[in-house]
């Protein structure tokens, strides 16, 4: 299978301390890749390294074999990585559907002057995303909550608006940071359904940090274990649980 | 709650009914009146591009006053030096407060913000104030400069009920095209800003790009109501754009509503009517204003528009346009 993105030796210095140290993966369509490991792992500033929010010290990050690492956050979200925050990326004060409109934002047509003058070619393509961003949320059957302000929505749809907003131009790559962390257990598998069906159906290749281990384990096709800045294994949940470096880390030395 | 189709269309036409109505002030009213409102309209526009950076960009910043005496000298020096038409210098003052806008702004795009960002408007503004005292030459120094009298199809423009339509033509176009680009993907990517800069580049949106273009539209405006204002006192001199211009246009945009156009309205209106009231009280003038926009501010935290907004939501905006 191609891969859509590979990571090679990834490494992020921060004052002489390693806070990530040659962690490569690679990630086809389709594929949930699962990254877990205690607090202070480095699995979000994999992400960050990945996203171009924090620039890498070394190594490659490789979109359909083009290197992007050390390109700046929008530069990598227009080539088709997108990524959701741990604490919520939501604009409170705008709609849900505005919200969702932002995700579009490169794709909408008309420049700077055609929008100013109100020209054809800005309010048709604004029209056309509109009616894209009200399909995206029927999907999630949240239509009705389109010109709700994302601050009055409660945390579990709040993060699904996020994602509907994420995925809304259709990204090859999806970084999940924590999607269903403080879910009520019903929201929680409603979530995964979701990114199932996002890889399933959409063929989103996605890496997804997630402290839940059970949900992991049921839910990604293979699973990266990190701890202190390195990757320490990698294989499908079947692998991981019998894995001894695995155990150490989680559960000490036996 | 957000305004219906119907309401939106009551809205609409409101927009274009109210400026219609408006013709018929300069029948209605004597000179004093019309001065004042005249006075409105340029504070309406200044207001409204001050808002646009610290209202829906969300960027501390002090270049305003800049922006307006840059638009006010650029009418001043194109008529008195050039000799062109005081009309034909208005786009003229926008372009130039436009430029303004991307100098005061332009360190964003190596990564500077709020505070830092703040402090480089200030200085901006500052800077500005010593070119136009020190470039004698051009500016007339402390002296300033006067427009020359014209007169357009037969009008005269130092008739203040002429001064009227030409502003309330330029008000209008300048309204509408900035709630065109609020209604717009260009609206939602500054406003994307305000809310949360980090989320806003993770959707592919080039932050910096986008503080710089809320800047240069704010100081296209503002540089239009320079060059009316320039009009308006027939007389262009530093003292008109000091820190004093800068703290009133402030007060105007938090009374009118941070962040809303029709609150950009409702500010100027308010803080510029207000004052006219306040002569009769002379020596407490600053104490009885300052303690009116105390008291607004007190009780309508969101200013003046939020009132509105309570009344109908015919007076809510939708950044979006179907």
């Amino acid at each position: 299978m191609i891969n859509l993105l590979e990571v090679e030796g990834l490494g992020v210095r921060f004052a002489g301390l390693d806070a990530l140290k040659d962690v490569s993966l690679n990630l086809a369509p389709g594929q949930i890749l699962a990254v877990i490991g205690p607090n202070g792992a480095g699995k979000t500033t994999l992400f960050n390294a990945i996203s171009g929010y924090v620039r890498p010290s070394t190594g490659q990050v490789r979109l359909k074999g083009h290197d992007v690492a050390g390109a700046s956050p929008h530069e990598i979200a227009r080539h088709g990585i997108r990524r959701t925050f741990q604490n919520g990326g939501l604009f409170p004060a705008l709609t849900v559907l505005e919200n969702v409109l932002t995700g579009l934002h490169a794709q909408t047509g008309g420049n700077f002057l055609d929008v100013l003058l109100g020209r054809r070619r800005a309010l048709e393509s604004e029209r056309e995303m509109i009616a894209r961003a009200r399909k995206l949320l029927s999907l999630m059957q949240m239509e009705k909550m389109a010109d709700m302000r994302a601050a009055d929505l409660s945390g579990g749809q709040q993060r699904i608006v996020e994602i509907v907003r994420t995925v809304a131009s259709d990204p090859p790559i999806l970084l999940l940071d924590e999607p269903a962390v403080g879910l009520s257990p019903l929201a929680r598998d409603q979530m995964m359904e979701i990114i199932h069906r996002m890889a399933g159906e959409k063929g989103v290749g996605i890496l997804l940090i997630e402290h839940a281990v059970e949900l992991v384990m049921a839910g990604a096709d293979r699973i990266l274990v990190m701890a202190a800045g390195q990757r320490i294994a990698e294989g499908t949940p079947q692998e991981i649980r019998e894995d001894r470096a695995v155990l150490e880390a989680y559960l000490g030395h036996a | 709650m957000m305004p219906t189709q119907s309401q939106l269309r009551l809205r609409t036409v409101l927009f274009w009914m109210v400026p219609l109505a408006l013709l018929a002030v300069p029948l209605l009213v004597n000179s004093y009146v019309q001065f004042i409102v005249n006075s409105v309209l340029i504070y309406a526009l200044v207001t409204l591009g001050f808002n646009f950076v610290i209202g829906n960009l969300g960027q501390l910043a002090f270049a305003n006053t800049a922006f307006f005496g840059i638009g006010a000298y650029a009418s001043a020096i194109a008529t008195t030096s050039l000799g062109l038409p005081w009309l034909a210098t208005i786009p003229l003052a926008g372009v130039a407060g436009a430029i303004g806008g991307f100098l005061a702004s332009g360190a964003a795009l190596r990564g500077i913000r709020f505070y830092y960002l703040a402090i480089i408007t200030l200085a901006f503004g500052e800077l500005m104030r010593w070119l136009y005292v020190h470039a004698k030459s051009v500016t007339g120094g402390t002296d300033g400069l006067s427009l020359p009298r014209e007169t357009v199809m037969g009008y005269s423009l130092t008739d203040d009920r002429v001064k009227f339509y030409v502003f309330l033509v330029v008000t209008v176009l300048l309204f509408k095209a900035t709630l065109n680009l609020l209604r717009s993907h260009v609206g939602r990517s500054i406003m994307a800003v305000r809310e949360n800069e980090v989320a806003t580049a993770s959707l592919g949106i080039p932050t910096s790009r986008v503080i710089v273009t809320g800047f240069i539209w704010s100081g296209f405006v503002v540089g239009c109501a320079g060059s009316l204002f320039a009009l308006h006192t027939s007389y262009v001199f530093p003292e008109s754009f000091g820190m004093l211009h800068l703290i009133i246009s402030f007060a105007m945009v938090l009374v009118g509503g941070l962040g809303s156009v029709l609150g950009a309205v409702l500010g100027a209106a308010a803080l510029t009517v207000l004052p006219e009231y306040l002569r009769s009280f002379p020596g407490m003038e600053e104490l009885f204003f300052g303690l009116i926009v105390i008291a607004v501010l007190l009780v309508l935290p969101q200013g003046l528009a939020s009132l509105l907004r309570r009344v109908s939501p015919i007076f809510v905006e939708r950044f979006y346009r179907e």
